[in-house]
């Protein structure tokens, strides 16, 4: 086990965990079935790299067509990635939060994940289309050989300080008057409206929130893998995120750190060992994990909808409260 | 003006496919109360079948009937085996979507070692242009046209002077008090899925067609524009889903001939926002998106 392969694990992890926390804030603790997840993460991803990246008219750069390359130091990309997947969200969740239906915002969502794919997929000059960005500067790489074992060991740290941070983050908020606030909006929009929250402010809240940290998630990816293009954020990626937070838990940060490990980190690890024996023809083991992670998603579903770490129950002073869980499970038709 | 009449020519068949798509969509919501986002997929598997039936040397108009037979039957099986259950288990819309989404990431994904990445095209006869005056159309997009026409009076006819019809509407309006009047809503359900499924296949074999090519990654597309028709006409309103077709195959191919071609699924998406933002429940639906989910 070299110290590069351990270091694409941890920090492909890293980055997961980090996506599935803040997918867990909007999907498991708000109830807002975030189907475009995957697009704020790009956002971060595309707005790290034309921070840290020379503008494209450099003689190493002019390859590609993009528009900005502002060269600024780490780690102002990183930043700059989490304000852009909030920006984001402003817009989006104005048009898709604010009066819909919420089977009707989850599509609505799905659907702009689809149609911002093919936008940027087909309008090249503003980040090279389909071929994507390239030769995205490593964060630190004028102060460092980042082919040295080092870096690896230097990025790893980054990653974790980020995870450490966003845990923090999501663990406040869950726990907090706010997060009981958000956790009674998605058990019963309507008795919480009476109650004088205001499901659409709250709502809005968490969709920055999220696309904040699904920004960053993007920049510290990007950062590493040094290229971005629209075919690594279609929109089964977040697919890929759903299943984790269900597996793991949905309401429960534990559980959305476990799912991101069981999922999305477990299946890569299983396509690379079986990858390495040659089963079969070569798009047959891919193609079947996506098979599996749709069967892992209706049998959870069926099965252990709570998943595997159920969200706390949270009992207050004055009896036992049960939980209303109906705002997904539903109610058990006569 | 020559560019925008063969783009209106255009259009007429484009809301002709739309509308064969979309009238399945907005019928299975509107009666099973159930948003099937793999609708595009088996409108793609139905494609696929019709053209390996079309390259085993059967005649493309025979093949969609096979098309029309494989969506109804796949739909009916997806619905009795998945859908079914977990609504009788209670799963509440957002969990539906949820599910209906995973079927459609397993449909593609399954299909993929099978059919492969690449595009396919089916072998077309008889397409030498016809002039009806201005307009310059193939047989085949005439025949389109004409099939769609037919499809939608049949809808029409089935809902409004058939008993089934009548037991439909009495479903989607109330199906508990339907129960009770004695209309068997088990059976109404299961035969509306067999027959928006059949919809569903042949607006698949008949996009498929009408486009020069398809491959796999089509049936979001497919999906996406289907979507746009039904909520612009205001979801479960087969009559709305119609009028959308009609909007969003004019606009999207006006705008491909002043605009860019690429670019036809991103203006549906604008109407669809526009839609979203103005009026949430659609053009003819009184409810629709605004109602309380459940």
């Amino acid at each position: 086990m070299n110290t590069y392969y351990a270091a694409n694990l941890l920090i492909f992890a890293g980055v997961d965990i980090i996506a599935c926390l803040a997918l867990n804030l909007q999907f498991g603790v708000s109830g807002v079935v975030n189907f475009s997840f995957i697009i704020f993460q790009a956002a971060g991803a595309y707005a790290a790299a034309i921070l840290s990246m020379p503008p494209d008219t450099a003689p190493d750069y002019s390859f590609q067509i993009y528009v900005g390359g502002y060269q600024l130091p780490f780690p102002i990309p990183w930043i700059g990635g989490a304000v852009a997947g909030a920006l984001l969200a402003l817009p989006v969740g104005v048009v898709v939060l604010r009066r819909l239906r919420a089977d009707y915002q989850a599509i609505a969502l799905l659907v702009t994940s689809i149609i911002a794919n093919t936008v940027i997929n087909n309008a090249r000059p503003l980040l090279n289309g389909a071929a994507g960005v390239a030769l995205v500067p490593q964060p630190l790489q004028d102060q460092f050989n980042t082919n040295a074992n080092s870096y690896q060991y230097l990025y790893i740290a980054l990653t974790a300080i980020c995870v450490a941070l966003v845990w923090f983050v999501a663990a406040r908020i869950v726990n907090s008057p706010y997060g009981r606030t958000l956790r009674a909006m998605r058990d019963n929009e309507i008795a919480a409206t009476a109650l004088g929250k205001n499901p659409t402010a709250l709502k809005m809240t968490i969709f920055t929130v999220g696309g904040a940290i699904a920004g960053l998630s993007g920049a510290i990816l990007v950062g590493f893998l040094t290229v971005w293009a629209p075919s690594t954020w279609l929109y089964p990626e977040t697919i890929i995120l759903f299943a984790a937070v269900i597996v793991g838990g949905r309401g429960n940060n534990l559980g959305a750190i476990l799912g991101a490990l069981l999922v999305p980190v477990g299946f890569e690890e299983v396509t690379r060992l079986l990858g390495r024996m040659n089963v079969g023809p070569p798009n047959l083991i891919p193609a079947l994990e996506w098979v599996c992670i749709g069967l892992f998603i209706l049998g959870f579903l069926w099965f252990r909808p709570k998943g595997v770490l159920p969200e706390p129950r949270h009992v207050f002073a004055g009896g036992p409260i049960e939980e209303d869980t109906r705002w997904i499970e539903g109610t058990r038709a006569s | 003006m020559s560019l925008l009449i063969a783009a209106f020519g255009f259009g007429l068949v484009s809301m002709s496919v739309i509308a064969l798509a979309a009238v399945g969509f907005t019928m299975q919501f509107g009666i099973t109360n159930m948003i099937n986002l793999a609708y595009g997929e088996v409108m793609i598997a139905s494609a696929y079948l019709a053209y390996y039936l079309n390259k085993a040397g059967i005649s493309i108009w025979i093949a969609m009937l096979g098309g029309a037979a494989f969506g109804a039957v796949f739909s009916f099986l997806i619905n009795r085996f998945v859908y079914a259950p977990f609504q009788r288990k209670g799963t509440a819309l957002l969990g539906m979507v949820i599910v209906s989404l995973a079927i459609s990431l397993m449909i593609s994904n399954a299909m993929l070692p099978i059919v492969g990445y690449f595009s396919v095209s089916y072998r077309e006869r008889f397409s030498h242009l016809l002039h009806v005056g201005a307009l310059a159309l193939t047989v085949n997009q005439i025949a389109i046209i004409v099939l769609a026409m037919g499809v939608m009076l049949a809808v029409h006819g089935l809902l409004r002077y058939t008993r089934l019809g009548k037991a439909m509407r009495a479903t989607a309006a109330n199906p508990t008090l339907a129960r009770n009047c004695g209309i068997p809503t088990q059976r109404v359900i299961d035969v509306v899925w067999l027959i928006t499924g059949g919809l569903c296949g042949l607006a698949g074999v008949v996009a498929a067609l009408d486009s020069d090519s398809f491959m796999i990654a089509s049936g979001a597309g497919f999906l996406i524009t289907a979507l746009a028709a039904a909520v612009l006409g205001g979801a479960g309103q087969p009559y709305g889903a119609m009028i959308g077709a009609v909007v969003i195959g004019l606009v999207t191919e006006l705008s491909a001939a002043v605009w860019a071609p690429d670019y036809k699924q991103v203006v549906a998406f604008g109407i669809l926002v526009l839609v979203m933002v103005l009026r949430p429940q659609g053009l003819l639906a009184k409810r629709g998106a605004l109602a309380a989910a459940g």
